[in-house]
């Protein structure tokens, strides 16, 4: 927030995080802190700001009537516009304009590069030249050699200037003397006084020429090793021999005499090579850094993409595969940060303390691996736990099974009634059967599937469509675990496709029957509520498809409305994508359904999920009410005592407390769009009186989900916090999250 | 034709081409200008752009782990510094982009200088204009004017932004201006001098109608930037000042630290992007709503983070809850700080009168009120004097004129004599003897027709009757009617067709309020498209600066007698 205020290019653009309160920007340590600020601060200054706001809004409105008042309701823009009615409307905003191509660009490299070739040629071959001579002086063995004989090596490796040319020190312009000796310059044979000499040390040498001697050969210096050379051990018998007298002449012998000329360029040399092989510690932890952060980008989408699939239940990913990817993801966050950090504190602790440049640099970099993290890990959603996913699927089995007996049982009742009342419907449903080997097949997979729901691979299939279909989920079983996430995404377009198609084909048939089933009589009513219970729940909720498409399909057969569903509640099971094509109902039974809307509101208005009644009965409730759940005040947080109000089957009384905080909403919103399947299971809920019992367990199930899921979240709140360095927030948020887990622990044991 | 976009893709292709690894952008005084207007920082960071450093600054340590990006204009002292800089290079590669055209000399000298093979890229990039909006755009110079003639630097500077702000936009126009203007000749010459000389750089692909560059003076109105404005973003201009999209707000009473200085701009900030066109009735009502949403968002006391729900919704609100404050607090000041200003100054009032003034033609009635509003105390000495700065202009003429009177009123008023002068100076700077044009009374039947319409129909808005005079320009423009003996093309080629791509340059400034015109021009008219450029952007007391640096001083108010012919300095 800060830096939008600071100028953009702030050269001391300071970095504000943290719980800043948003009228005066102080910074406070922690949620309670901010909150107690704001209730002690700003609860005056709250008015006075609402005041001034009042103040202004009647200024404006002053300004609104005056600025009006001749033009009745007319907008003032109105008003600008009419004058430009010569022309016809529909011109663009400036900022609609066509995108447009970079502007025109020039470049001047080529001629650049030219001029600079030119000077650089010259530069090289000076540098390079130095460089052989001195590779020249040093190839022999300084230390055992006679001087007269070294002083002859480096006349010829250089002319020497003669001495008579030079009578001054051409650098200092002192005159030369026995005292004030000439000197040369090894390196390019110029003359000097001691004074103006500059010496070149072996190894400085043999660091500046070994660069140019690895790329030649691999030969060790002289020095180090000098038995490996061949031109030392050609000579090493007379060197020993002389080394003391060498050593008594001259015992600069071991460092090559040149003038401050060649010493700077060679010295510009050694800067360049160090240059070239040092990588600052910045750089290593910077690399690092980003590596991390492209990872994340490559990986965060991905586990996006399975963390709303798995929350969703469906099985088209692994949920251990998509909880290592979360803890890849995140620990790449902490590597993030904890890079960042390091970077941030290169260097404080060293002597001379780092160039202010140099500090800012590594704040910035702090400032912007501190951006990436937060904007990318609040979006990264909570998985649910094993227990909470075997949950999610086992629920759905039992959901599917209640579904299929429930019915089927429908589908007994309402073949005993039509048996009763329509025989003569019944061989006309049979030579549909036999007319169409698709629908049997269906038939017989509905059947068959009872017993083995919740595997379908042991499902027997005639439909090949489906077959192909069961293949490829196995597939993409296989490929998961494998890890090869290309092949998946490729299996699951097919798997797609696949489903696209069998479900056209199943709305086809559906539609060619129900054609030919509208013609039968008027409907009996209990099949009308039943209908009229899908068509509710599928207003209510125009959720799922495979919904409406169960609804819409009933009005094929009334008798088979319970298969239908079974059938669809296995299509559920195959994860059917969503389906646009839903057959019309005929108009006429609307008016007929609209009669028994009465009847069926009753067992809609007894929702048993509590988070659908909360937000209708909020108001607020009296402090104290939070003491009445007073068996688990051991955990402070309101948390706990809806969901244990939940327990208790939803009194709309104690959920009240819940309705009374500022986030109303955020428990459902937060549930809802993570957990589509309750909502799927709530549709049925609502519709079908039987289910009562199961849904009871489903609630359960729904808190548990909650729990984990704000388990994970608070992981997370404790990693943002720990990161921005909040540490007794940490504190306080890791408490809440040993008391959530133990709130946990006990509700998996009332559950057991 | 979107000026901030045309920047902007120059900017993010100079970051793209140096590759990834940490950057610094190297800039100069005036570059980093251009830069901070269409980047925020936090944007630019998000692109291993880490430092911001400018060339001149001696401060800069060996950062041999950097790259540096070099965005400079093409002057000899940057030239000196960058020759500086490649010698001992502090940055491991350097790219090198200068915003306008470089001497083949110059890039000599720079390719001299590198003798460590540190230069990896040397570009043209036209980014040397100040984009302030998508079809705005500014120079940021004032007093580019000695009495009537260009001051020769700021001539070249200027020349040097169009023919920049042309190549960005890859337009190669015609150039009409505005005959009665020796300074906005002088450009258009300039400009086609440009044009010919780089012919090679101007070669772009031909549209069916070519565009059009008009080049126009302020001194032709002086009547817009003496106005109060009541859109957002003009009035803030006005009555606050904005300077490359920041507002200083230090002198606001009680204002917090954080908010002593705040950006407006229109590509980062939404309820700034949607409401800087609006008056200022319709702002208060916006921001009442924006605030609360706000309050519904932010937690009150009553409302306490209780549970865990409760908390973790506030972190989840949090960054757009830090977000959401920033702006609301941003503008709930601003435009606190405006209604501040205008209940203190009598804004409403004066407006009214000023718009009458500039409107109507009511001589007496005009007189009337601005007397009455000088007797006024808490009428400020700045509303004061632009009041009769208004009545010197329009009535500059007029039998009865009362001038003398008035400036009287003002000295008994405490008016300061540099003020008093300044009433003077605008006459001398825009009086009817230096317009080309009419200001007050339509000429021909048409107008006359139209005016009576509008008569009839009555005044839609009091405070904001006053149209600009661009826009009757740009009007006639765009139906093709605008006279070629006042305004003729430099060259001998005409266009034929109605113009579509129009850039309008106002030498000695353009405002918001022409903007706005503008902007709502574009927004009206299907098939043109109009960006709008000045020497700078101008409120009545940038104006009233720029006037005083023209050399207009103005004579002493008491040996003042009148409008004179010869008073008229040359």
């Amino acid at each position: 927030m800060a830096t939008q205020y600071s100028a953009p290019f702030d050269e001391q653009g300071e970095v504000r995080e943290g719980f800043l309160c948003p009228l005066c920007l102080k910074d406070l340590q922690s949620f309670y802190q901010l909150q107690c600020h704001y209730e002690e601060e700003h609860s005056s200054e709250d008015r006075d700001v609402k005041g001034q706001l009042k103040n202004l809004v009647q200024i404006a409105k002053k300004a609104k009537n005056k600025l009006l008042k001749k033009d009745g309701g007319e907008r003032a823009e109105g008003g600008a516009q009419d004058r430009y009615e010569a022309f016809s409307y529909g011109g663009v905003d400036p900022c609609m304009w066509d995108p447009q191509e970079i502007g025109a660009v020039r470049s001047h490299l080529s001629d650049f590069k030219r001029h600079r070739a030119a000077r650089i040629d010259h530069y090289v071959v000076e540098v390079n030249k130095l460089i052989i001579r001195l590779e020249k002086l040093t190839s022999f063995d300084r230390t055992n050699t006679e001087s007269a004989k070294i002083r002859a090596i480096e006349r010829s490796v250089v002319p020497w200037v003669s001495d008579q040319d030079v009578p001054f020190c051409p650098d200092c312009g002192n005159k030369f003397t026995i005292r004030n000796r000439r000197h040369h310059c090894r390196l390019c044979g110029s003359i000097m006084c001691k004074r103006c000499t500059e010496l070149i040390t072996i190894p400085f040498a043999n660091k500046l020429t070994s660069a140019s001697k690895h790329s030649v050969s691999t030969h060790g210096s002289p020095n180090l090793s000098p038995n490996t050379s061949a031109q030392t051990s050609r000579r090493g018998s007379i060197s020993s021999l002389s080394s003391v007298s060498s050593v008594l002449e001259e015992k600069d012998d071991d460092k090559i005499r040149c003038c401050q000329h060649c010493k700077d360029t060679l010295l510009k040399r050694e800067m360049q090579m160090d240059e070239k092989e040092h990588t600052p510690e910045i750089i290593k932890l910077y690399q690092r850094l980003r590596a991390c952060m492209d990872r994340v980008d490559e990986k965060a989408p991905e586990y996006i993409r399975m963390a709303q699939s798995i929350n969703a239940g469906e099985t088209t990913y692994n949920l251990d595969h998509a909880n290592n990817l979360r803890v890849e993801v995140q620990k790449l966050y902490e590597l993030i940060d904890a890079l960042s950090k390091k970077i941030l504190i290169l260097g404080l602790n060293e002597e001379p303390k780092p160039h202010p440049k140099n500090l800012q640099l590594q704040k910035m970099i702090r400032y912007s691996a501190t951006l990436f993290v937060q904007e990318k890990l609040l979006g990264l959603m909570s998985l649910p736990t094993k227990e909470q996913y075997e949950e999610l699927k086992e629920k759905r089995r039992r959901e599917n099974e209640e579904k299929l007996l429930r019915e089927r049982q429908a589908a007994l009742e309402a073949q005993r009634r039509r048996d009763e009342k329509k025989k003569d419907s019944l061989p006309r449903s049979s030579d549909t059967l036999n007319g169409q080997p698709q629908r049997t097949g269906r038939i017989r997979k509905v059947e068959g599937w009872l017993p083995t729901s919740g595997v379908p691979r042991n499902r027997e299939t005639s439909d090949p469509l489906l077959q192909q279909i069961e293949n490829i989920t196995s597939y993409i079983q296989q490929a998961q675990v494998a890890g090869r996430v290309d092949e998946v995404r490729m299996l699951e377009e097919n798997l797609r496709q696949l489903q696209d198609e069998y479900d056209q084909q199943q709305v086809e048939t559906a539609i060619r029957m129900s054609k030919e089933l509208a013609e039968e009589e008027a409907m009996q009513k209990e099949q009308l509520e039943v209908l009229r219970k899908r068509e509710e729940s599928r207003e209510q909720k125009k959720t799922l498809s495979q919904h409406s498409r169960a609804h819409s399909l009933d009005f094929r057969d009334h008798q088979q409305v319970a298969g239908w569903q079974d059938k669809h509640t296995a299509a559920l099971d195959l994860q059917f994508p969503r389906q646009d094509i839903i057959p019309q109902s005929p108009p006429d039974t609307r008016p007929v359904l609209s009669l028994h809307i009465s009847p069926v509101l009753p067992s809609k208005t007894v929702p048993l999920n509590p988070f659908e009644d909360e937000e209708d009965e909020s108001e607020p409730a009296p402090p104290d009410q939070i003491q009445q759940n007073g068996n688990k005040e051991y955990n402070p947080f309101a948390e706990d005592d809806e969901e244990h109000t939940e327990h208790r089957g939803g009194s709309a009384h104690e959920v009240k407390q819940v309705s009374s905080n500022p986030f109303e909403t955020s428990p459902e919103r937060e549930y809802t769009p993570q957990n589509p399947f309750e909502e799927d299971e709530e549709t049925c809920t609502t519709g079908n009186p039987f289910e009562e019992p199961d849904d009871l367990g489903a609630n359960e199930a729904i808190e548990e989900d909650l729990l984990l899921q704000q388990i994970d979240n608070i992981k997370a709140y404790i990693f943002d916090a720990k990161h921005s360095g909040r540490m007794d927030e940490v504190e306080l948020l890791t408490e809440n999250l040993k008391e959530l887990k133990k709130t946990l622990a006990k509700q998996k044991g009332q559950t057991k | 034709m979107n000026v901030v976009l045309a920047v902007k893709q120059y900017v993010s292709k100079m970051i793209e081409d140096s590759g990834p690894g940490m950057k610094v952008l190297l800039m100069d005084k005036e570059t980093t200008s251009v830069v901070s207007m269409v980047y925020m920082q936090s944007e630019i960071l998000q692109k291993e752009v880490y430092l911001f450093e400018r060339i001149d600054s001696g401060n800069r340590e060996n950062m041999k782990h950097l790259k540096a990006i070099c965005f400079l204009r093409p002057t000899k002292e940057n030239v000196e510094y960058l020759i500086k800089e490649l010698r001992r290079p502090k940055y491991s590669v350097y790219f090198l982009y200068f915003s306008n055209v470089i001497s083949k000399s110059d890039v000599k000298s720079l390719a001299e200088a590198d003798e460590q093979e540190v230069v990896a890229e040397v570009q043209e990039f036209y980014g040397d204009y100040i984009a302030v909006n998508p079809h705005v755009f500014s120079l940021n110079l004032i007093g580019c004017s000695q009495g009537r003639n260009w001051d020769p630097v700021q001539l070249s500077r200027t020349t040097q932004g169009l023919t920049a702000l042309l190549l960005s936009l890859k337009k190669c126009p015609m150039i009409r201006y505005q005959l009665s203007s020796e300074m906005a000749k002088r450009l258009a010459e300039g400009v086609k001098q440009v044009i010919t000389k780089e012919y090679e750089l101007f070669d772009f692909r031909r549209t069916e109608v070519p565009p059009l560059l008009l080049i126009l003076d302020r001194s032709d109105d002086a009547i817009t930037p003496l106005l109060n404005q009541w859109t957002y973003q003009a009035m803030v201009h006005e009555l606050l000042g904005i300077n490359n999209n920041r507002i200083d707000l230090s002198r606001v009473p009680g204002i917090s630290k954080d908010l002593k200085e705040v950006v407006l701009s229109a590509e980062n900030d939404e309820f700034y992007a949607n409401n800087m066109y609006m008056n200022f009735g319709e702002i208060g009502t916006n921001i009442k709503n924006l605030m609360e949403d706000f309050q519904r968002k932010k937690p009150k006391e009553q409302q306490k983070l209780e549970s865990i729900s409760d908390m973790k919704a506030f972190v989840e609100n949090y960054p757009q809850f830090k977000k959401m404050s920033g702006t609301v607090s941003k503008h709930v000041t601003v435009v606190g700080e405006l209604s501040r200003l205008v209940s203190e100054r009598h804004l409403m009032e004066v407006s009214e009168v000023e718009q009458e003034l500039a409107c109507q033609n009511d001589h007496s009635n005009a007189l009337q009120n601005v007397k009455r509003l000088l007797q006024i105390q808490r009428v400020s000495e700045l509303d004061a004097t632009r009041l009769v700065m208004l009545y010197a202009l329009h009535y500059e003429r007029h039998s009865s004129n009362a001038l003398q009177s008035l400036l009287t009123d003002l000295r008994n008023r405490g008016v300061s004599e540099k003020y008093r002068r300044l009433v003077s100076s605008v006459v001398d700077f825009g009086g009817k003897r230096v317009r080309g044009s009419d200001l007050f009374s339509p000429k021909d039947a048409v107008a006359i027709t139209k005016q009576f319409f509008k008569g009839l129909k009555g005044v839609e808005n009091v405070y904001t009757q006053h149209q600009p005079f661009l826009l009757d320009t740009l009007d006639q423009l765009i139906k093709g009617k605008l006279k070629d003996n006042l305004y003729p093309y430099v060259g001998p080629s005409t266009l034929r067709d109605r113009p579509q791509d129009i850039i309008v340059f106002m030498v000695g400034g353009a405002t918001y309020e022409e903007a706005q015109t503008v902007y709502n021009l574009n927004r009206t008219t299907p098939g043109v498209r109009i960006v709008l450029g000045g020497t700078t952007i101008h409120n009545t007391k940038s104006f009233l600066e720029e006037v005083q640096a023209a050399g207009f001083h103005g004579r002493p108010t008491e040996t003042y007698q009148g409008p004179t012919r010869s008073s008229v300095r040359r």
